[in-house]
């Protein structure tokens, strides 16, 4: 029969120190290496006796005891002065000393998640709801544009960008537009139709699509090249102006 | 007077859990500051009222409109579902961490906790309690974490000024927990 314990009741060799700590009823600042050692290998080995399987933490921190351990277990040398000078030995530092230090800050953070774990069940019995919808009457804002940099523009338009990516279907087929230069033709001279003001050039590329503005330019040269229209264009860089040029061109 | 606690009131109910600042309430009232803290003090005095469900809390810098916590036994036979599932305990050390050291590298916290703390890292940032507020310097450029205010709304408090403060005197209190799993865990070793 096999048993499952949770180690979940422990977040990790600190955790698990702390309470050996407690349970052997000794002071935080005066630990004992050997006890504490002996102690911890003790619950690893009946974790492994209950087949549970042991984070690699627990085996680091069992190494560092053992070290520490053995490490004060070492004679101290002798001082090479015999008059007695006092040289400062480095092994007058206490090895338990980053221990316990680690130790006190973990115990102290452990208690702040005590309270807060009290502060959130707290929180849980107040009910509260998501704020009214009152979109309907919002004025249209002024977009702000301060403290917005170069590079923030940059990453937005990339994600405009890879959102029209994303967007785009994985298969398309791709179909070619037939528009008949005569039709636009026919169209054209059916918008200047009994007009006496001439049309602005731009106003004939009714459509962003690459097909309907090439086949509206050539109807257009076409038209040109058979007299039917006039294009004046008074100034560079002006409205180009299209004039019907005679009724008898009324159909080509 | 009376009429001003009503406009607080009507303020209150529909910026529901966003809540409305100070700021917002002397805007709106047009009054000096002062005179509103008296009105609101006035509606929080009106709503301890035995007669009435809902009080007002200070969370964030915001006051909110909420049910009474003697209410929310009715509220969940009325919903027919459990209280939300709690943060775990990993979860809550890692906050804790983060709340006192921020901002604060994955590093830095594992080393306080002494184990990995990814999950509860990605937990946190999925819950929108911790958010990226920067990288560390020099090699890797670690992410740096902080809390966002939905960390103050969650657990009620008004600043992280509220957190405790770290004191020399340990308390043993929180131990106990542990300590029955501890007992249990030996009884079944003992049974073996």
């Amino acid at each position: 029969m096999e048993y499952k314990v949770k180690i979940d009741a422990f977040e990790g060799p600190l955790d698990l120190l702390l309470h050996l700590i407690k349970k052997m009823e000794i002071d935080i600042y005066d630990i004992q290496v050997a006890e504490i050692t002996e102690q911890y290998l003790n619950f690893i080995h009946e974790m492994k006796e209950l087949q549970l399987d042991i984070a690699s933490e627990y085996l680091v921190m069992a190494a560092t005891l053992i070290e520490m351990k053995s490490r004060m277990l070492l004679p101290k040398p002798e001082p090479l002065m015999p008059d007695g000078d006092e040289v400062e030995w480095e092994e007058d530092i206490d090895p338990r000393e980053a221990l316990i230090q680690r130790l006190i800050e973990y115990k102290q953070y452990k208690q702040v998640a005590e309270w807060l774990k009290e502060k959130e069940e707290r929180q849980l019995l107040f009910y509260t709801k998501p704020p009214s919808d009152l979109s309907g009457y919002e004025k249209p804002r002024e977009i702000q544009l301060t403290g917005v940099s170069l590079y923030d523009m940059l990453a937005a338009f990339r994600h405009l960008l890879q959102k029209k990516q994303w967007d785009k279907p994985l298969h398309t087929k791709i179909q070619r537009q037939e528009i008949p230069i005569g039709e636009r033709m026919n169209d054209i001279l059916k918008q200047l139709k009994g007009k006496r003001e001439p049309i602005p050039f731009d106003d004939l590329f009714l459509y962003p699509n690459r097909t309907h503005i090439v086949v509206t330019f050539l109807a257009l040269l076409e038209l040109m090249k058979k007299r039917a229209v006039t294009c004046v264009q008074h100034r560079n860089f002006e409205q180009i102006l299209v004039y019907s040029a005679d009724e008898r061109f009324g159909e080509v | 007077m009376k009429n001003e606690q009503a406009i607080v009131e009507a303020l209150l109910y529909v910026s529901g859990e966003d809540g409305v600042t100070l700021e917002q309430l002397t805007e709106v009232l047009n009054m000096p500051e002062e005179h509103v803290l008296g009105v609101i003090e006035n509606l929080k005095k009106a709503l301890q009222n035995e007669a009435r469900g809902l009080m007002i809390t200070e969370v964030a810098g915001r006051y909110q409109l909420v049910t009474k916590k003697e209410m929310a036994t009715y509220i969940e036979r009325l919903i027919k579902a459990p209280r939300p599932a709690t943060l775990s305990q990993a979860a809550l050390e890692t906050l804790a961490v983060i709340a006192y050291k921020q901002p604060v590298s994955r590093a830095e916290i594992e080393e306080v906790r002494g184990v990995k703390s990814e999950k509860a890292l990605s937990t946190l940032m999925s819950k929108g309690l911790i958010k990226e507020v920067g990288r560390a310097e020099g090699t890797g450029r670690a992410i740096l974490y902080g809390v966002t205010e939905a960390f103050l709304t969650h657990f009620g408090l008004k600043s992280l000024n509220e957190l405790p403060e770290f004191s020399d005197r340990l308390d043993e209190s929180s131990m106990e927990e542990t300590d029955l799993f501890y007992e249990k865990f030996q009884q079944t070793v003992l049974e073996l």
